[in-house]
């Protein structure tokens, strides 16, 4: 009885061991599906004084409830509605998720109201769900120049509406006037806009520039409803030079020499105590010429 | 040369050390060399693939090497600062011990500086060193207190065997020829007139006195590579007392690790007397407590100030996950245990001296590893995308091997320099002794005193 039992034991775990696992699997219910993320594209145009356009998106995603830039993502960009839309081009998405694209001149089209629709879209890619966004845009232009009356410096800054084939100065429109720093610009003053589109901003006559004394300065009209991103920019030598040699630091390793007193200090040491060992070596040169002449 | 018993006594007993190479030595050297040959193998497989081999990148730029680096030099100190100290102090009791501490010196300089040459990434360049030196540079201090401290330290430990060579040559020893002409080359014609050992006092006094002062800029030298760089846990005034007392008293542990081997081994114990222990003992004792004293005042003052990188580094340290139990056996082992056993009565014995001994080398050694690798995991700007294994260290086999070809070196150029001069100098017993005796083997030279 019990042979037979180990048998029947032995039997059972031998098949449970070389049968598949499908003939005593179940389909699992409960098996969840891969998950899919949608995308957001930030998507912002900058018309630029020499009338090219950036246009500049920046792709996230909400996975496991943190907002995630996406890196690695084809970005199409075009320019114009429906049946006359025409593709600019495409770029990968870099590691913080931003594409961005350089609209030249030539490229630009405009519909029958004069404005510009950008689409920037993504097709979509793996377990990343397709998205796109649109910027309408009147045509428009800044315009920024030096002004130097005595020791007063300032820029004139103008806007122009585009969007009819002629300019048209546009009023009431406040704007700023920065100064390119290392990571971002710095702000140095508003204006609004007169009858002529022009308005004057004060720039202060001490602002560090750079080896040159040179300053970029930018006027900027930013997230207008009517024209979007404008900027302008002009290189000006009002700053103050600050030269980006690295002066010479006598302590440092990499300098031509090393201090007075370092150099006193290793010869007085080393002298004194090689002068020592030359001592002893004199007395031990002494000592073999004293050797007895009586021994062999 | 003229003997006089208690040299003639000593001369005899060691003689057959020196004669004979014997099947024990052979069976020693060949197992040095079997870990010197795998050490071989490892800096071929390091010089081959590049550093790669090794448990050092980016972040640990340091490890296993350097730790010996400064074991090594650190041990050296024993002949340096103990034989020098002794001898301008004329203390009696020091000669029969001085041979050991001054070839713990020799041999502990040559093996140091090797372990930095392997942390070098391109050996092809090694020569800059010298051709292109910038003496601004911290590591161009330690080559040339290296250096010199190693030409100090052959100097010294010569000036004290060439009478002893003298006694070899003139004893006629059963060795080959080419080891009597070494004996008498190196002997440069010393037959004990006054003159001659006039020049000899002089110089072993010049250099007593020169040894102490570069042996303790050397090791300071050595603690400013660390002391000298903005790093938590090394960028402290007291790193250079520090250092210098850590390497004296490990030198001291090596020493007496080393008498009592030897005094077991060639059974010296008429020369390496109980005495020598406890008096080495007391010096370890105090050495001990003064090391304690630094240990805790420097790690008190970072802890206390709670800078962000330096309490990162106490953490490591006090983490029982981390380094806690490295860091609490480098304190008990290293401090309190050496100093409980010279202490007692009870304990205050030659093997009890030597356990404690062992047990503190070992202990400094952990301290050494635990300078550098807590430091070099606590980096000072945070940086990203860096790899887990770029961050933590830890050794490998390679580092291993090449650290027990070290250890192996150390103890094969013992062994062999025990084979070759005595290991209690004969000359310097009786000096103020009347020579009643000479050798009497048929052909010594005999020079009136």
């Amino acid at each position: 009885m019990r042979k037979i039992f180990q048998i029947l034991t032995t039997s059972f775990l031998a098949l449970l061991i070389i049968s598949p696992g499908k003939v005593i699997a179940q389909t699992d219910s409960t098996k969840k599906e891969t998950a899919t993320y949608s995308p957001l594209i930030e998507f912002v145009s900058i018309q630029k004084n020499d009338n090219s356009v950036d246009l500049k998106t920046s792709v996230k995603a909400k996975i496991n409830g943190t907002l995630t830039r996406l890196a690695d993502l084809k970005i199409e960009f075009t320019i114009g509605r429906d049946s006359t839309a025409k593709k600019l081009g495409e770029v990968i998405t870099d590691n913080k998720g931003v594409a961005a694209f350089n609209c030249k001149p030539d490229q630009l089209t405009t519909d029958k109201e004069g404005k510009l629709n950008f689409k920037a879209s993504f097709a979509g890619k793996d377990s990343i769900e397709s998205a796109e966004e649109i910027v309408v845009v009147k045509r428009g232009r800044l315009e920024i120049a030096p002004v130097k009356e005595d020791s007063l410096l300032a820029v004139k800054v103008k806007l122009v509406d585009l969007s009819t084939g002629t300019e048209m100065p546009v009023d009431s429109t406040t704007l700023g006037v920065y100064v390119k720093r290392l990571f971002s610009a710095l702000k140095l003053g508003e204006g609004t806009t007169n009858a002529s589109g022009e308005t004057t901003i004060e720039i202060p006559n001490d602002l560090p520039g750079d080896a040159k004394g040179n300053l970029t300065l930018l006027a900027r009209l930013d997230e207008n409803e009517t024209y979007g991103n404008l900027e302008a920019s002009v290189v000006q030598q009002w700053g103050t030079p600050v030269s980006d040699e690295v002066k010479e630091l006598p302590r440092a390793l990499w300098s031509s020499h090393p201090p007075i007193w370092m150099l006193v200090t290793f010869v007085v040491l080393m002298s004194t105590v090689w002068g020592h060992y030359l001592v002893i070596i004199i007395q031990l040169f002494r000592l073999r010429k004293e050797e007895p002449k009586t021994v062999s | 040369m003229l003997l006089n018993s208690f040299q003639q006594q000593a001369f005899d007993h060691q003689r057959p050390v020196i004669e004979k190479f014997g099947r024990k030595t052979w069976m020693w050297t060949i197992f040095f060399l079997l870990w010197i040959i795998l050490g071989g193998y490892a800096l071929y497989l390091q010089i081959a693939d590049g550093h790669i081999v090794t448990g050092m990148r980016d972040n640990v730029v340091w490890g296993l090497y350097i730790a010996n680096f400064i074991f090594f030099i650190g041990i050296s100190y024993a002949g340096a600062v103990i034989s020098g100290i002794l001898h301008i102090l004329n203390v009696e009791w020091r000669k029969p011990i001085i041979r050991i501490a001054e070839m713990i010196t020799v041999i502990a300089t040559i093996i140091g500086p090797v372990f930095i040459l392997l942390c070098v990434g391109r050996f092809d360049r090694l020569h800059h060193l010298i051709l292109y030196p910038r003496l601004q540079s911290p590591i161009t201090w330690d080559v040339l207190a290296i250096s010199t401290y190693f030409t100090g330290s052959v100097i010294f430990l010569y000036l004290a065997l060439i009478k002893d060579f003298a006694i070899y040559r003139d004893a006629k020893l059963k060795v080959p020829k080419w080891r009597q002409k070494v004996y008498k080359a190196l002997a440069i014609g010393y037959r004990g007139t006054p003159s001659q050992k006039r020049h000899i006092k002089i110089s072993m006094n010049l250099m007593a006195i020169i040894i102490i002062p570069l042996a303790i800029i050397v090791h300071s030298v050595l603690s400013w590579i660390f002391g000298m760089t903005l790093r938590p846990g090394w960028h402290s005034t007291i790193f250079g007392p520090y250092f210098v007392l850590a390497a004296i008293y490990s030198g001291t542990g090596v020493l007496i690790m080393a008498m009592w081997v030897y005094r077991r081994m060639y059974k010296l114990y008429d020369y390496i007397q109980d005495k020598h222990f406890i008096y080495l003992g007391y010096i370890m004792l105090v050495l001990g407590a003064g090391y304690g004293y630094f240990t805790f005042s420097e790690y008190l003052t970072d802890w206390f100030g709670s800078e962000k990188w330096d309490s990162d580094v106490i953490h490591k340290l006090f983490s029982f996950s981390e380094y806690g139990w490295w860091f609490l056996f480098a304190n008990v082992a290293g401090i309190l245990l050496p100093i409980f056993i010279v202490a007692f009565p009870k304990t205050r014995k030659p093997g009890w001296i030597a356990l404690a001994s062992l047990f503190m080398v070992a202990a400094l050694w952990v301290k050494r590893y635990l300078i550098i690798v807590p430091t070099l995991e606590s980096p000072l700007l945070p940086i990203q995308d860096t790899r887990l294994e770029y961050v933590k260290y830890s050794p490998t086999w390679v580092e291993w091997a090449l650290t027990l070809a070290g250890i192996a070196t150390f103890f094969l150029f013992f062994t062999l320099m025990s084979k070759f001069v005595t290991i209690i100098p004969i000359s310097e017993f009786g000096d103020k002794e009347k020579a009643t005796e000479k050798i009497t083997k048929p052909g010594s030279e005999v020079v009136p005193a």
